[in-house]
């Protein structure tokens, strides 16, 4: 079948909308007709190159050539073909994207990490995680790759069930976007990560589409004070609405006043959430955690740093501990719909998230409104 | 197919073991001629009606053998692959699954039925009648169809006599000890009950750092065993064990106290909580009668000594990560699975040993198939 797609076809390139060709899917593959897309940090980390491997990992990666690639890992959809012997999905169900897949067998599902799935090793690769074949192909009849295996900025994808989660009906298809990506590991950050505990004091360093959502968790995991660091005006304020009971501009702006608010004792938990995530800023963040405290990696850094900025006596000295996380340590097949349960309650707001809707045609627009921070989360929908 | 089979037609009848007919496999459906099963206290509550599941059944859920067909839709086994049966189904996909409870699979809901998950309608019959199967598995067979679901992939140089064993018994003591309990170094642990459960919830203390693991079983030759396993005290009774406890810890009494009774009593309870001491955990791993409705215990000393009375399925552990995680133990020689096994029969002698189980002479009963 043909579909529009925005791909990149190097560094440092705008979006190119195209039109591709998909194939059928083949077993334990479904074809799902994206209705909405979050325009995710990580996206632009492509064309940025800070999620790129270098050229030199390429060929032991297995692949001949990085790009092109069609963006996009948030999104939520609906099943519209799919391939012999699929029995958990069909034509018509909902789902949502999971950027990690989730196979449900290996060691890490089986012990509830699977974010940690075996599979996420093969999101990088070309083609299909479940044969390592392509499905979809430009005009030249070149293949194109996928990113995070799901290319959510495409009307269409060829997508395997291990990375599709069944959603409800009645859940609004752009808000099961948002939680497939952002707002899990944003709101998981805080709780599931973090361990926030009531009475806490949690820093959030960078309120964007996920910080802000680090904010929602903070607060729901009964924070008494949370801390929205953030250089734009506009979405400091907006924190205040999510949860944040104090903003500053930067993190060295902050600590004096967590200082002076704990009575000295710093902050619990603090959660590094910015756009990218440089070595330089983790000794900042590690000075506004306390005795005993946690800080929580969750942005994305330059793939190729290897160095951080952290003070080692103080960490041995105050016991501190920094822990990484991919999608906030949650489960997606437990805690999309979960999380999207919350929303429905009232508890989760998901609504307030998206500042600006886009056709596809608009990417680039899109984009440009992320970098110039006007926006929290940019969406992408498809008719 | 034709196969042979034991089945339960009636409550306290005994084994029966005749031909069946076993049809093929249907979707997500595997064949497997099975190599053993371990004899499990859980299908002798079959036959005393402890657990009152549909009959006429195929007993037997601690199984291992090798896949010889597969239905269609199967897509992670094939012909000649190595298995062991999780009593309980993982579905992967599921909340429990999902959060790294696979013991709690929403499909364990189908095991009361004892037919096929996918649509609940049987593939062994008998007598021109439909037969259920023990956990869905029914491994007192030569051969069975199962649901993948309820297979659990394993090496092909694990002996498969002794790798059914991690099918229940096994993965279900270790893990009272090590994942229920949460036995942590320096502990004292008592263990109430040496048999199939018991003997692997004292190898799990003992692996975990336990300083002094208590066993206590009316029987001598459990006991005599239980030293063999990592027990470093026995006692016949917990009125013994109270005052051994209470004089080997200065008082302060067992940090974890372990249930793995052939069947539990609400009025053991009390006794089981007095060998606990101030924040200590009894964790109730055997089965109690499923009418029972009420335990004997001092409520004062739960709130006054913070103590903790938890149940524990399968150990708490998850069967896809468990049971090769345990195998592998096994291969590293961290965890005894040859001593475990007391005697071995053949299918046809499934009722001698039950008749050896409940007079105490075994550990672990095994039939072996050829």
């Amino acid at each position: 079948m043909k579909s529009k797609a925005a791909m990149i076809h190097g560094l440092n390139q705008e979006w190119s909308v195209e039109e591709i060709d998909i194939q059928a899917p083949k077993k334990n593959e479904v074809i799902v007709h994206w209705r909405a897309a979050g325009m995710c940090h990580s996206d632009e980390h492509l064309v940025t190159g800070d999620m790129v491997p270098p050229q030199e990992y390429w060929e032991f990666m297995g692949l001949k050539d990085f790009f092109p690639m069609i963006g996009g890992h948030e999104g939520a959809g609906v099943v519209v073909e799919v391939g012999p012997d699929v029995t958990d999905l069909a034509v018509g169900d909902h789902v949502s994207a999971s950027f990690v897949p989730s196979c449900g067998r290996c060691r890490y599902c089986s012990t509830g990490r699977q974010n940690l799935c075996d599979l996420g090793s093969q999101t990088f690769i070309g083609g299909m995680i479940t044969d390592g074949t392509h499905r979809h192909f430009q005009k030249n009849g070149e293949p194109v790759t996928l990113m995070a295996k799901l290319g959510t900025f495409s009307e269409y994808a060829c997508v395997a069930t291990n990375s599709l989660i069944k959603i409800d009906k009645d859940i609004p298809l752009e808000a099961a976007a948002l939680v497939s990506c952002g707002v899990a590991t944003g709101w998981g950050s805080a709780t599931a990560r973090a361990q926030t505990k009531p009475g806490d004091t949690v820093v959030v360093v960078g309120v964007g589409g996920i910080g802000m959502n680090a904010v929602q968790g903070a607060k729901m995991a009964g924070a008494k004070r949370i801390i929205a660091i953030d250089p734009v005006e506009f979405k400091r304020e907006k924190a205040m609405e999510f949860g944040a009971t104090h903003t500053f501009s930067s993190m060295a702006e902050a600590l004096p006043a967590v200082m002076e608010m704990t009575w000295g004792q710093l902050a619990d938990r603090v959660i590094m959430t910015p756009g990218v995530l440089h070595g330089e800023m983790m000794g900042e963040g590690m000075s506004l955690a306390g005795k005993g405290s946690t800080v929580v990696v969750t942005a994305i850094s330059p793939m190729t740093s290897t160095t951080a900025s952290i003070n080692l006596f103080e960490l041995a000295m105050w016991q501190k501990e920094v822990k990484g996380t991919i999608f906030g340590s949650l489960n997606p097949r437990a805690d999309i719909p979960a999380l999207l349960d919350m929303y429905r309650s009232g508890t989760l707001k998901l609504d307030e998230l998206i500042t600006k809707r886009y056709p596809l045609d608009q990417i680039n627009e899109g984009y440009r409104a992320m970098r110039d921070g006007e926006n929290i989360r940019g969406v992408i929908v498809n008719g | 197919m034709k196969t042979q089979a034991a089945i339960l037609w009636e409550v306290g009848a005994p084994w029966s073991v005749e031909e069946i007919d076993l049809d093929p496999p249907g979707p997500g459906e595997v064949l497997v001629k099975l190599a053993a099963s371990g004899m499990c206290h859980s299908d002798e509550h079959l036959v005393t009606g402890d657990l009152p599941f549909a009959l006429p059944m195929i007993g037997g859920h601690e199984g291992a053998g090798v896949v010889m067909e597969v239905g269609v839709g199967v897509s992670w086994l094939a012909p000649g692959d190595h298995v062991v049966f999780g009593f309980i189904p993982s579905c992967g996909r599921c909340p429990s699954c999902s959060r790294g409870h696979q013991n709690l699979c929403d499909l364990g809901a189908k095991m009361g039925g004892g037919r096929q998950i996918t649509d609940g309608t049987a593939r062994h019959h008998a007598r021109g009648q439909d037969l259920s199967l023990m956990c869905i598995l029914g491994t007192f067979a030569h051969h069975t169809v199962v649901n993948e679901a309820s297979c659990i992939k394993i090496d092909n140089d694990i002996p498969l006599d002794r790798a059914c064993l991690t099918g229940c018994g096994v993965v279900t003591g270790w893990g009272s000890s090590v994942y229920a309990a949460e036995v942590a170094p320096g502990d004292t642990v008592a263990v109430v009950g040496v048999g199939g459960i018991g003997a692997n919830a004292l190898q799990g203390a003992k692996l975990a750092g336990a300083k002094r693991i208590i066993a206590i079983d009316p029987v001598e030759f459990k006991r005599e065993k239980a030293m063999e396993l990592g027990a470093t005290h026995t006692a016949s009774s917990m009125t013994e064990a109270v005052e051994l406890i209470g004089q080997i810890t200065w008082g302060q009494m067992a940090n974890k106290v372990i249930m793995t009774m052939g069947v539990g009593s609400g009025e053991l309870i009390g006794q089981a909580m007095a060998l606990a001491g101030k924040r200590g955990r009894v964790v109730v791993t055997n089965l109690h009668p499923a009418l029972e409705s009420s335990v004997t215990m001092s409520g004062l000393d739960l709130t006054l000594y913070e103590k903790q009375l938890v149940g524990s399925l399968f150990g708490s552990g998850n069967p896809r990560a468990d049971i090769p995680k345990l195998l592998n133990l096994y291969r590293d020689g961290l965890l005894d699975l040859d001593g475990l096994i007391t005697r071995r029969y053949p299918l046809e002698g499934v009722n001698d040993g039950y008749q050896d189980m409940r007079d105490g002479k075994n550990i672990r009963g095994v039939l072996v198939y050829d």
